[in-house]
């Protein structure tokens, strides 16, 4: 087979930092490549000096054998590249027609009007060559992120791509989403297109890649064929040491009840009821998981937790204190720590840098703040210190949030939180897109803490993260708790039916699918296959 | 499982419900809006016609008026190509307020240009002209240089607020320039004696250039590549950038159409007059604001616009009338109707579907 790209001894300097050191790399035509990483291990930049975006400070781009030099993001999808961002770049009001056609319309009447009739038979053809199930007049906003990146991937088609990159393609996509895109990735290989993934993500990568490249500190420490490595293998390549990818997590003495959910109801923001009478307790020593497909009433459970949303029924006990409508200033000078799911969102101010952001919490307190006033330099030290424990790179206090990587971002939140010595940790995805390498640490602490005897209540949809991490599971499903198990005497099989909605002793699998499938009013997405390595995050071995 | 089909029952009401929210978030207060308006125009039209001596009756003469219709659309020409010019450069991504600046250069120029040329369509072109620098500047402060928009828009107002009766005090030696030639109104024979809608058919020039800059703007956006790219800029820069579209030329190009629009209405409020006055808030009088009212209630587009301008401009009509039958309430309180209508709709409209970009720098990455 042929060579579609190949890069040659790529380096790229930013000043102080070398983000890639002569990188070599071959991709076959009609393959998938995957580009494997932690984050910051230079797989984003080299993509970059690929598509035009960066100049490489040297090394030489190869598009089937002949030599490129792009200047900008134009020149290489003019060569036939196309890059689909982790972040898509849609334009939410348009429909997928306009967004696929944007700055390449079809014009008619000498180039005055866009010839829409021939804009959208473009689109469905091109569409029906791929088999992409669209329609090409939705509208962006109305479409679901899956189908938002499929019209990406369109978009590059109908620049005429033939070697697509992607971007994390799968960070935001549901687990069906994902065997859907992998689906599409087959569908462009078999007809010829190459592919190069870049991904943190050890089992996406073997599942869906046929050779893995993998970087590290900006230098490409091996290529593997996918059919003949193991994840373990990958693991350390990636992380340069061995790494459990399975925790023991040990017992710890339980102590006395911290926080105690009973009867909770609460509605989402359209006033459907997302969590339905839910009752539950954590106590000290002891995490609690709760396991779900996303968007079955974790979000707003939580938020009743943490003081975010009001319960519309039920009480909620906090170190037996009632603390159902308890504000949240309250609840964390209570000793309420919150990692929460959306750390742009609503786990860091992403303009204030991370001195400012590791006083967030605390600017009540009296360590940080004296007399109204906050001791800056105290404030930084604080910084510094979660930036050490925690290993936040860059090890700059005074960078902006927004400049981190997501997986250090997760890091910095992961350690204020912690620090604040607190007594219930309500962690919500607490290794959504971090590296394998930060997860483990992340597990680590947060088994520390319940080895102090701190309560945790933790949230994921990584089936193995809860299952691994917790003492007793929880499973919900459309705002109810199906079943809480004991994760050790539980198979994943098992988890993955209750996930699905299907009750214990309910033993007519069929019915469960078909509720499962039902459309739901409140989450168009949350229709998930039960299968559990869907569900799991796919670093299983 | 036996309670599928109940499950599947509550999630169908479920999605119709939410279904109809949406519906009610999108369209329900402004078509509200309009809908009592049209509701209380025919029901007082009908009161009208039951007591011809009544304050209905003096209300709905006012506005079956030829004239009311007539004065509506003399007013509406500044105000909806100011606000046509907003939309241009607000759907880009540049908020423009300092269109009410642009109106009160055009207006004096237009006279200025027009007095010493002795060109009444000359002095029209002047207008244009003098407004579109006035927006080159705007574009290049707060596109090339990145300055806060709002502050650069409020700037550009008051600069030609300073300037366009100086230039006159200077020249003329009073804020009011003297007067000059006026542009003749085009008459289609027959049609112009139709009642009412005659209004339509012998008017100024400058409203036929209006629905044609109505209609043009509509099919810029909505027809052709030119258009879209303007609703990308504003919406998600960045996806236009990737498609290989330059977004600052896009913006560039769309703050500078917004001064050539507002530049026309600037020239044909003070070329219908035939003279510029500039005492106070000058002959402009907040029309240009009234217009980022219009093209908001209109959300974006240029025919909503259009007929949110007729609303105000109808209304202001009427006060005008009014004012002058006498009707036992103070003319300082009928001379504020239009400008509490406009706070009234404003509130009720409320959700207006700004561009997501709308006020943000673009900076090309690398």
């Amino acid at each position: 087979m042929a060579t579609a790209v190949h890069l040659d001894g790529i380096t790229k300097r930013f000043p102080g930092v070398v983000a890639n050191d002569d990188v070599d790399l071959e991709v076959e035509r009609g393959t998938v490549h995957a580009l494997l990483g932690e984050n910051g291990a230079g797989k984003t930049t080299l993509m970059n000096v690929l598509y035009g975006l960066y100049e490489p400070t040297s090394g030489e781009v190869r598009l089937g054998g002949e030599p490129h030099v792009f200047g900008s993001p134009r020149d290489a999808i003019d060569a036939g590249i196309g890059m689909i961002h982790q972040h898509f770049m849609l334009v939410d009001p348009m429909t997928v027609t306009e967004n696929i056609t944007l700055g390449n319309e079809p014009r008619k009447w000498g180039g005055i009007a866009i010839d829409r009739t021939e804009a959208r038979e473009a689109v469905v053809e091109l569409a029906d060559r791929y088999g992409f199930d669209i329609d090409p007049d939705a509208r962006i906003e109305d479409v679901s992120v899956g189908e938002q990146q499929r019209v990406e991937i369109l978009k590059a088609l109908y620049r005429g791509a033939d070697t697509l990159i992607l971007d994390e393609p799968t960070a935001v996509l549901t687990p069906q989403e994902v065997d859907e895109l992998f689906d599409v990735l087959d569908e462009l290989t078999d007809q010829g297109k190459t592919i190069i993934f870049i991904t943190h993500k050890l089992g996406e990568a073997m599942r869906a890649a046929d050779e893995i490249s993998v970087l590290r500190d900006g230098k490409k420490v091996g290529t593997v064929d996918a059919d003949a490595t193991t994840q373990e293998e990958l693991a350390e390549l990636m992380v340069g040491r061995e790494v459990l990818l399975d925790v023991d997590h040990g017992t710890a003495e339980t102590g006395a009840v911290v926080a105690a959910v009973s009867d909770v109801v609460v509605e989402n923001d359209r006033g459907v009821r997302a969590v339905n009478d839910v009752s539950f307790e954590v106590r000290g020593g002891e995490v609690f998981g709760i396991a779900g497909v996303d968007g079955n009433g974790q979000s707003e459970l939580v938020e009743a937790v943490t003081g975010l949303r009001n319960p519309d029924a039920g009480e909620i006990r906090f170190g037996g204190e009632d603390v159902t409508t308890a504000s949240r200033r309250q609840r964390i000078d209570a000793g309420m720590a919150y990692v929460p799911e959306d750390r742009q969102e609503r786990g860091l101010v992403m303009e204030f840098d991370l001195v400012e952001n590791g006083l967030l919490g605390s600017q009540h307190g009296d360590e940080l703040v004296s007399n109204g006033r906050i001791d800056w330099s105290k404030t930084r030290g604080h910084a510094e210190a979660i930036i050490d424990e925690y290993d936040v790179r860059p090890p700059d206090a005074d960078s902006d949030a927004e400049s981190l990587s997501g997986g250090n971002q997760q890091k910095f939140i992961v350690g204020r939180e912690f620090e604040r010595d607190p007594e219930l940790v309500v962690a919500s995805h607490p290794t959504r897109g971090v590296d394998v390498g930060s997860i483990e640490f992340i597990h680590e602490r947060l088994l520390e803490l319940r080895q102090q005897g701190v309560a945790i209540l933790l949230v994921s949809s990584k089936l193995e993260e809860v299952q691994g991490l917790s003492d007793r599971l929880a499973v919900v499903y459309e705002g109810e708790f199906i079943d809480v198990v004991d994760p050790d005497e539980t198979t994943e099989e098992e988890l993955g039916l209750l996930m699905a909605g299907e009750r214990p002793g309910d033993d007519d699998g069929e019915g469960g699918t078909k509720a499962t499938g039902s459309e739901s009013a409140d989450e168009t997405e949350r229709d998930k296959p039960a299968d559990p390595t869907d569900a799991a995050d796919g670093e299983r071995a | 499982m036996s309670d599928t089909p109940t499950d599947r029952d509550d999630t169908d009401t479920a999605t119709e419900n939410a279904d109809s929210e949406s519906f009610f978030e999108r369209y329900t207060t402004r078509a509200l809006v309009a809908g009592v308006t049209v509701a209380a125009v025919i029901a007082l039209l009908l009161a009208g016609m039951l007591f011809p001596d009544s304050l209905a009756g003096t209300l709905s003469d006012a506005l079956t008026s030829r004239n009311t219709l007539a004065s509506a659309l003399r007013l509406s020409v500044p105000i909806a190509f100011a606000a046509l010019g907003g939309i241009f450069a607000e759907k880009s991504g540049v908020i423009n307020i300092g269109l009410e600046g642009l109106l009160i250069i055009s207006a004096f120029s237009a006279i200025y240009v027009a007095d010493i040329t002795g060109g009444v369509w000359i002095g029209f072109a002047g207008g244009v002209v003098a407004s579109t620098l006035l927006a080159a500047l705007f574009a290049v402060v707060t596109i090339g240089f990145r300055a806060d928009q709002i502050i650069a828009g409020l700037a550009v107002w008051l600069i030609a607020l300073g300037l366009a009766p100086f230039a006159s005090q200077v020249i003329y030696g009073s804020p009011n320039t003297p007067t000059v030639a006026t542009t003749n109104s085009i008459t289609v024979p027959v049609l112009a004696d139709l009642p009412f809608f005659g209004a339509l058919f012998s008017a100024s020039p400058s409203v036929y250039m209006l629905f044609a800059a109505v209609f043009g703007s509509w099919y810029v956006f909505e027809r052709t590549a030119f258009g879209r790219w303007i609703r990308a800029s504003g919406e998600n820069p960045k996806a236009l950038d990737t498609a290989g579209v330059s977004v600052t030329r896009v913006r560039y190009a769309a703050v500078l159409i917004s001064g050539v629009l507002a530049g026309m209405g600037g020239a044909a409020l003070s070329l219908d007059l035939g003279q510029f006055t500039g005492n106070g808030p000058t002959m402009v009088n907040g029309k240009g604001f009234i217009a980022i009212v219009a093209y908001l209630f209109g959300n974006y587009n240029p025919v909503g616009a259009f007929f949110s301008t007729m609303l105000f401009a109808g209304l202001d009509a009427v006060q005008t009338v009014l004012q002058l039958q006498g009707i036992g309430i103070p003319r300082q309180l009928i001379r504020i109707t239009p400008f509490v209508v406009v706070i009234i709709v404003l509130a009720l409209v409320g959700r207006t579907q700004l561009p997501e970009a709308a006020g943000e720098h673009y900076e090309t990455e690398d």
